[in-house]
């Protein structure tokens, strides 16, 4: 369906979760290509690297070492170059508190990681479709919420 | 024959409404001006402009569908491509695609018409394109990995959305503009599509307004 | 201020008194002028009738003078002619002292003047009528001539004395006169004013005993009050000072003393004196605003310590006002108070609030902490359970299969349980943001949430009209979900789920043993089902946390649920009851404060 592999980054300091992010990604049809960076710094600085490309979708954990997922998510919409990249947040927090904030802080996707493999898939399958029908769709990016369970 | 798909950017309303403009928000200091607008009238404009800039003769055939009256070389073509990408613009080639483009199109319309509630989508759509509504319904699904049902929904809740934003409808009357059969049926779905309810979005979007500033 | 009793009446008073003096002096000058009139008019009436006698005398002298002659003539014996050689003396003698008496009037002197002439003439007649009746010169004719001129001489002296006698009365009369008219109308007068005079101090005597007895009034209350202030002074431990800023001079009541811990009066307030007591650490403070005290006149609440002789601190509190009295001195009044009791149990109730609040978000964050950092363990291993998949399950043993699928349940249990957990914890810890909400949208919201389940069991839920209340509406959804969930949950196997909510208004006063009756109005909330209800006499413990009336096997929970219902419906200052018929239904009451 897209000419060009879509372009995912998850930052997660979590070994085993990006582990099964990996493998959710390769067994789901869209076609895709997945990075990451293991903490908030390490994110900022492949971000602010200009050399490469921004994702089309950003998977952002909160509880992350050196810098939390909130400071990445506010550094990020204070940037003009990166305020564009759909963020989801990508927590095992489901406390309405820090969805609700982090939807305030500019975050479109806000996803409870499940405890099943075959949620996952189905969560990242509707993550990256509800994307691209933004993408495709003339859809107001502005009101782009969701949250997945 | 050839279709365009564009992007939207921000803090545009779509709206079939033309030359409406409805301002709803002031701010002391600073006007803040929220402005509705057609976008496919400008996309067509746009297209024109840039199309009579390249000297193409063309007819347009609405929703994004043109027919170029010469033939274009690769090299024009490759031209039109780069000048056009830019600005969100893309040639559609897949005949599929350009099918599922239409669909999508003809499923906008079909949302932001006013009298929607006499129409039943999969007649609308099937009526609308000259195919059996299971053979869209295939291509769709194929190309998208979603159903025409659920773009549907989607589409209805942006529609939703919007109208929330604006604020100047109750839920009550945005249902039934949606041709929901209840307000618990619109929550419900607004629910279900985004994982929030209807009025956590609208607070969400004010919040975050206000953070901007 | 009006702190001193006002006795106006001593200027009145003094007034009085001033009037009636100048009317008993008036009345005296009046009285010493009558005496002085009185005396005049006597003195008077004597000088009158003295003239009246000396010119008598006078007459007599002559008379006595005449008849000798007479005598003597007729009968030549110079025996006769003795009156007639006193008479001359005698004339004179009298003549003198009527000269005298007639100084201060000249007409009479005048008169008098003419009398002298008139007499002499009358004894040059006497010589000449005594030389011409002489036998040696006889002289018939001019004896008779001078015996004749004499007759009308006496006549004119006669007249003379007369004239002279009725001038006097005259004068006296007129003097008499005008003695009476100065005096005719003042007996009346100086009685009515000596009438009035007395009034007057019969007013001021009456006014004075009036405020003789005010005053003991006010000097008895004055006592008691006294008495009652330093008794208080004790009771409330406080006392008072007074700074006279003009005098300079400073009073401490008794108990001042008390509260510094020495006897009362034992030495002479002065201003560093105070300062002596204060403990090091707040002397500076005082000090600074015992100067403040001077320029602005007034002193705002302070605390401080101060140290006894004893070495005992004692905790106080003062404060001050300037006033001024009547006679516009400036007197800062202060007081102190000894707060050293409520200071310790303050300290003490802060400690314990402190090591409170303390334990409890060390257990809320034990809480959160535990069973947040738990999810992160065991949704690794329900994720690596899920990612066996049904090929690898093929080739495995049959135990090995059913203790995955065991595995796999026990950790579905304990993902429940955490769950739960957290979202009890979080009932307590997250902040409590009240927003006016209706209602019917978070049982809406709820319904949306448990859409699933209300469809599977294909129940019927029937509502009316919710209120709006300012409520934290996730919390409120939250119990909306718990109390529905637990309706559908314990539905009857054979009967379609029906769930009625209805709410009213209620008045707190109509269920005095159960609501808070400072809240005057609050929403009943009923939740009733036709499910399998519960032995009535669980609907007390069914609230407390991890209790549950069904063994997991038959209905997986956690004993959570309804705990995190009521700690919700606390969290809004509400109440709720459960009741219920067993195989009948249940009902839910929920009571949220207008």
């Amino acid at each position: 369906m897209q000419k060009n592999a879509l372009y995912i980054l998850l930052a997660d300091d979590d070994e085993d979760d990006r582990l099964f992010f990996k493998d959710a990604f390769e067994e789901i049809k869209i076609q895709t290509n997945v990075d990451f960076v293991h903490d908030g710094m390490q994110l900022m600085d492949h971000l602010n690297n200009a050399d490469n490309k921004l994702p089309d979708i950003l998977f952002l954990d909160l509880n992350m070492p050196k810098k939390t997922g909130k400071e990445c998510l506010i550094e990020i919409k204070k940037s003009d170059r990166l305020k564009d990249i759909i963020i989801a947040i990508y927590s095992t927090s489901s406390s309405e508190e820090d969805i609700e904030d982090t939807f305030i802080q500019g975050a479109n996707i806000y996803i409870k990681k499940p405890s099943d493999f075959n949620t996952l898939k189905k969560i990242i399958n509707e993550v990256v479709t509800v994307n691209w029908h933004y993408h495709t769709s003339g859809l107001n990016r502005d009101n782009f919420l969701l949250r997945l369970k | 024959m050839f279709f365009f798909t564009f992007n939207k950017s921000l803090t545009i309303f779509k709206d079939n409404t033309k030359n409406k403009l409805s301002i709803f928000n002031q701010i002391s200091y600073k006007m803040k001006l929220f402005i509705k607008f057609d976008i496919n009238t400008i996309c067509s404009l746009f297209l024109k402009h840039n199309l009579d800039q390249h000297n193409i003769n063309f007819t347009s055939l609405g929703f994004g569908e043109i027919e170029i009256n010469d033939n274009l070389d690769a090299e024009a073509m490759e031209a039109l491509k780069s000048k056009l990408s830019p600005c969100g613009f893309e040639i559609v080639e897949n005949q599929k695609s350009v099918l599922v483009q239409k669909i999508k199109d003809a499923i906008i319309e079909l949302v932001f018409m006013e009298d929607s509630n006499n129409y039943k989508s999969s007649v609308f759509l099937a009526e609308k394109l000259n195919h059996s509504y299971g053979y869209l319904s295939n291509v769709f699904s194929e190309v998208t990995y979603s159903s025409i049902e659920n773009f549907i929904i989607l589409q209805k809740i942006e529609r939703a959305k919007q109208l929330i934003i604006i604020n100047e409808m109750s839920l009550t009357e945005i249902a039934f503009l949606l041709n929901y059969s209840s307000v618990a049926h619109l929550s419900t779905q607004f629910k279900n599509t985004t994982g929030i309810t209807p009025s956590a979005f609208q607070r969400i979007i004010k919040k975050r307004r206000e953070n901007l500033k | 201020m009006k702190w001193i009793p006002n006795f106006n009446s001593s200027n009145s008073l003094r007034v009085i008194f001033v009037i009636a003096v100048f009317i008993l002096l008036f009345l005296s000058s009046i009285a010493y002028k009558h005496n002085q009139s009185l005396n005049e008019s006597s003195k008077l009436v004597m000088h009158t009738y003295e003239i009246n006698i000396q010119l008598e005398k006078l007459m007599s002298a002559i008379k006595d003078a005449e008849t000798g002659q007479r005598g003597y003539i007729i009968t030549r014996n110079g025996r006769f002619l003795t009156p007639y050689l006193y008479s001359r003396d005698k004339v004179n003698a009298s003549f003198i002292t009527l000269k005298k008496l007639t100084a201060d009037n000249p007409v009479q002197q005048q008169n008098l003047e003419r009398l002298f002439k008139l007499i002499i003439q009358r004894f040059v007649s006497f010589e000449n009528c005594l030389k011409y009746s002489d036998p040696k010169t006889y002289d018939k004719r001019k004896l008779d001539n001078h015996m004749f001129g004499g007759r009308i001489l006496m006549e004119n002296i006669r007249f003379q004395v007369d004239k002279m006698n009725d001038i006097e009365k005259k004068y006296m009369e007129r003097r008499q006169k005008i003695y009476d008219q100065e005096i005719s109308l003042s007996p009346i007068f100086s009685i009515s004013l000596f009438l009035t005079a007395l009034l007057f101090i019969l007013l001021a005597y009456r006014q004075i005993s009036k405020d003789f007895e005010r005053l003991k009034i006010f000097n008895k209350k004055l006592l008691i009050s006294s008495g009652l202030m330093a008794e208080s002074e004790i009771i409330g431990k406080f006392s008072t000072w007074q700074w006279d800023l003009d005098a300079s001079k400073i009073d401490y009541s008794d108990n001042q003393f008390r509260l510094l811990g020495v006897e009362p009066n034992s030495f002479v307030p002065e201003k560093e004196s105070f300062l002596n007591f204060v403990h090091p650490d707040d002397h500076d403070a005082v000090a600074d605003s015992m100067e403040g005290i001077l320029q602005k006149k007034k002193l705002p609440f302070i605390y401080y310590k101060i140290i006894r002789p004893d070495r005992e601190v004692r905790y106080f509190k003062s404060t001050g006002k300037l006033l001024t009295d009547q006679q516009g001195s400036n007197i800062l009044l202060g007081i102190n108070f000894d707060i050293t009791d409520e200071h310790l149990l303050n300290i003490e109730l802060q400690e314990r609030n402190k090591e409170l609040e303390k334990s409890n978000k060390e257990l809320a964050s034990f809480n959160h902490v535990a069973s947040h950092d738990l999810q992160e363990p065991l949704r690794k291993i329900q994720t690596f359970i899920s990612r066996v998949s049904e090929a690898d399950k093929a080739v495995m043993s049959d135990s090995a299969r059913e203790y995955l699928s065991k595995i796999e349940s026990s950790a579905k249990r304990m993902r429940v349980l955490i769950d739960d957990l957290l979202l009890f914890s979080r009932t307590n810890t997250t902040k409590k943001e009240f927003l006016k909400s209706n209602l019917n949208e978070l049982l809406e919201n709820a319904e949306s949430e448990l859409a699933e389940v209300i469809q599977e069991k294909k129940a019927i839920i029937t509502t009316t009209k919710l209120p709006k209340l300012s409520v934290i509406p996730y919390q409120i959804e939250q119990l909306f979900i718990n109390l529905i969930g637990n309706s559908l949950k314990y539905s009857q196997a054979n009967l379609t789920p029906e769930i009625k909510i209805e709410s009213e208004k209620v008045l707190s006063a109509n269920y005095p043993e159960l609501l808070d009756q400072s809240i005057k109005k609050f929403h009943k909330i009923t939740f009733s089902d036709n499910g399998m209800g519960f032995d009535p006499q669980f609907k007390e413990t069914i609230f407390v946390l991890f209790q549950r009336l069904y063994s997991k096997t038959e209905y997986p929970g956690t004993g959570i649920g309804l705990a995190i219902c009521k700690k919700i419906v606390e969290n809004h200052k509400g109440y709720i009851l459960a009741d219920s018929v067993p195989g009948k239904g249940s009902e839910f009451t929920v009571f949220l404060p207008e």
